[in-house]
Parts: structure tokens; C-alpha cells; sequence
């Protein structure tokens, strides 16, 4: 037995180890999702950089606030999540809507060949984080809006409303399928797809997670670009096109944070 | 049924509400639905590392071996895979020598769905089906390529040494 190939398995380990290392240097230093900020806080992180001034000038022309999530790969899942429960929180027949629907979408989840042993984990969770965020709990919005911090502040609660967001949009990709495989570059199956950037945590999401998520929710959400590209101009594009948004993100390259219009 | 939360991190879901609906954990994961050919249970000592064991599937050369494993999780389970490795000599493709596996449910595909049943499932089928194409061991996928036979022979010399092990 001696040609095993013991180096490569080292080497794996290695790689592992210097990832976790990377990993809880973020999570030492970045809070989970972090407090509302004046958005020319931006302007700090690209100090003297004409471009991104002149486009953070023109983004705060429309928005107020930015508050930032951790980057670590499930940002677009929990800074959707935090925006779309804190706009639920002040509109009381949308979170009765919402409530429903997630309530129903386990079995849902079920019928699409999900194992319902495990996904009761994730479904009950999620379902108990919706009921502490209700707009009719005592202490009105402040109160339940706090309440949410914390519990986002909560990796357990958190990771499991970003557990559930990803099984809700790989159950989307599989129920409609044939239409999601027309986003798919290269080789890829839907279900290799699902298996391999949406389901695992921490695998950063494309548009397709977007469009499939707020598809399953039917919920809108505007992203504003905030990249080197041409123009003073931040560039906006709504999902799904012409759907009045809900849930405001910033986008610069690999990362998501929330917005707060004016 | 919470047994599977005992990982979850920081604060797992089965001591956030009560633990009372929780079952032993032994007696939690291969009673509810269990898999034909693997068993599996927390140690004694440590509710965090399983020893587990999967029986060689039928019509291949792993048939009558009994393997066994470890899976060792940590508190980021379920959010990322436990470690998983044999502990009886395993003479596959994608086996290390030190017995780690390379599969993918265990790396870049894992889901948070997946239990102790569904890992130790995935394994009994990588038995079956190896894929020579991504090694851990490249004498054994050079022999399931090109020498069918000797490479049985060197997988039955596993199983019986499953046996004694």
C-alpha cells in the first residue's frame, strides 16, 4: 500500500485549516449584521478614489443609511432576510401573507424530494424567528425591530433562516426547472447546480439565486451596482423587472449590504 | 428529534426550546427510518464523534466486508460537514491512506440537509460506484481502469482483514 497518496490528504487539511483561519478572523471582526450607518461611511473605504466618490455622492441622493452583514458567503441570504423581516415588521397584512407561505412551504419543500426529517429542523426555526418579528408583538416596531437584531445577531438562529432561504430557492431552481437551466453557464444541471452553489452555506449567490428566491417569496428586490464601471452613476436593476421593491441591497464586487431609501 | 441539533452552533436549537422532545441520542438516527447496510451511534464519552459502520454492498467486490468509520462533528454542524474517515483498511479510489474520503456531499456539495444516514448512505454508494477520476488512492483508481481483476483482489484482501479488525 505504500503509493497512497498520503501528501494530498495533508494538503487538504492544510487548505481547510488556513480557511477556517481566514473564516474566524471575518467572524472575530465583522458582527453578523452590524448597525444602521450614514451611507458616506462608504466614502472611508474608498478614500480619495474619484470614482466610487462620485458614485457614492450620486447613491446618496437616494439613500440614507447602509447597514453591512458579514461577508461570508451567505450575505445576499441574511441581508434579504433582515431587510425583507424588517419591512414585514411595519406591514402587518404582508407578514400575515408571509407567514403563510412560509408555513406552507415546508410540505412543499417535502414534495420536491426534500428529507422532511431534517428540514422540520430548519422550517420550525425559521417559523419561530417569523413569530418573534410579529408587527402585533408587544412594544410596537422598535421593540420587535431590536428583537430581530438580535436574533440575526445569533449565529444558531441566523445560519438557520440562511439554511431555510436556500432550501426555498433550490426547491424554486427544481420546480421550474427547465426555465432556471437557461441561466446556467457551462456544463451544469439544475441539480448538480442546486447540490453545489445554492444548498451548501457559505457559497456566494449569483442573479439566478435572486430571481428564484424572490419568485418563490414574491417578494421584489433592488440591487444597486456599486462598481468601477463607467459613469458617475450607480446602476440599478430590479428583481423581477418592474416589480415594486421591498428590500433595498448594495452590491460591490462579492459582497451584499442593506439600504435604506430616503 | 433534535439529536441532529446537537452540533448546531452556538447554541443548539434542542437547549434553545426544551429538551424535552429530544430522544436519546443513540437511539435517534437509524431507528427512524434506518438505511439497509449502516449503523451508526455517538460514543460514549463524546456525543460529538459517531463510530458508525457500513456493510459492503451486494454484487461488488466490498460485499461481506464490514468497515468501520468515525464521523466527528463540530459545533458548525450542521452548517458545514462533519469529518468523516474509515477506520478499517479500505483499498478504494477514493479512499486516503489514513482513511479520509474524497466525496463531495463531504466537501463542496454538502447540505445542511444531509444526516448521519444520508452521509453513510453516500458512502456506501461511492463504494460501489468509485470515481476513478478524481484519486485518493491512484493505484486503486489505475486498477479499477485498467486491471478489474487484481483490483478486486486487493479490495477483497480488505474485507477479510474487516473481519479481524
Amino acid at each position: 500500500m505504500d503509493s497512497f497518496k498520503q501528501n494530498d490528504g495533508n494538503r487538504d487539511e492544510l487548505i481547510i485549516q488556513q480557511q477556517r483561519d481566514i473564516e474566524k478572523e471575518i467572524s472575530d471582526s465583522t458582527p453578523l449584521v452590524g448597525e444602521q450607518l450614514p451611507l458616506t461611511c462608504l466614502w472611508a473605504e474608498y478614500n480619495g478614489d474619484d470614482v466610487f466618490t462620485a458614485k457614492i455622492q450620486d447613491l446618496a441622493k437616494k439613500y440614507k443609511f447602509i447597514r453591512r452583514t458579514r461577508p461570508d458567503g451567505n450575505c445576499f441570504f441574511r441581508a434579504f432576510a433582515y431587510s425583507y423581516m424588517e419591512y414585514l415588521i411595519s406591514n402587518n397584512s404582508a407578514y400575515k401573507e408571509f407567514q403563510k407561505l412560509a408555513e406552507d412551504s415546508k410540505d412543499k419543500l417535502v414534495e420536491l424530494g426534500f428529507p422532511s426529517f431534517t428540514l422540520e429542523d430548519f422550517h420550525e426555526t425559521f417559523m419561530e424567528v417569523i413569530r418573534r418579528v410579529s408587527p402585533d408583538n408587544p412594544g410596537g416596531y422598535n421593540k420587535v425591530q431590536s428583537e430581530l437584531h438580535k436574533i440575526f445577531n445569533e449565529q444558531g438562529y441566523s445560519d438557520y433562516v440562511v439554511v431555510y432561504l436556500r432550501l426555498i430557492t433550490s426547491g424554486k431552481l427544481q420546480e421550474e426547472a427547465e426555465f432556471y437551466q437557461n441561466f446556467i453557464e457551462g456544463d451544469f444541471t439544475i441539480e448538480e447546480f442546486r447540490h453545489q452553489e445554492v444548498e451548501p452555506m457559505f457559497k456566494e449567490s449569483d442573479h439566478i439565486h435572486i430571481i428564484a428566491l424572490c419568485a418563490a417569496l414574491g417578494a421584489g428586490v433592488r440591487v444597486e451596482y456599486l462598481d468601477r464601471g463607467e459613469g458617475c452613476i450607480v446602476k440599478a436593476h430590479d428583481f423581477p423587472e418592474g416589480t415594486e421593491p421591498t428590500i433595498y441591497l448594495i452590491y460591490r464586487p462579492g459582497h451584499y449590504d442593506i439600504l435604506y431609501p430616503n | 428529534m433534535k439529536w441532529r441539533n446537537l452540533g448546531a452552533a452556538p447554541l443548539p436549537a434542542c437547549c434553545r426550546n426544551t429538551c424535552e422532545r429530544r430522544p436519546d441520542p443513540p437511539l435517534c438516527l437509524l431507528q427512524e427510518d434506518p438505511p439497509t447496510g449502516v449503523s451508526g451511534a455517538p460514543t460514549d464519552n463524546n456525543i460529538m464523534i459517531w463510530n458508525a459502520v457500513i456493510f459492503g454492498p451486494h454484487d461488488t467486490p466490498f460485499e461481506d466486508g464490514t468497515f468501520k468509520l468515525t464521523i466527528e462533528f463540530t459545533e458548525e454542524y450542521p452548517n458545514k460537514p462533519p469529518t468523516v474517515r474509515f477506520v478499517s483498511k479500505v483499498f478504494h479510489p477514493n479512499v486516503y491512506a489514513d482513511g479520509g474520503i474524497c466525496l463531495d456531499i463531504l466537501q463542496n456539495r454538502w447540505s445542511p440537509t444531509y444526516d448521519v444516514s444520508a452521509i453513510l448512505t453516500s458512502i456506501q454508494s461511492l463504494l460501489s460506484d468509485p470515481n476513478p477520476n478524481s484519486p485518493a488512492n491512484s493505484t486503486a483508481a489505475q486498477l479499477y481502469k485498467e486491471n478489474r481483476r487484481e483490483y478486486e483482489k486487493r479490495v477483497k484482501a480488505c474485507v477479510e482483514q474487516s473481519f479481524i479488525d
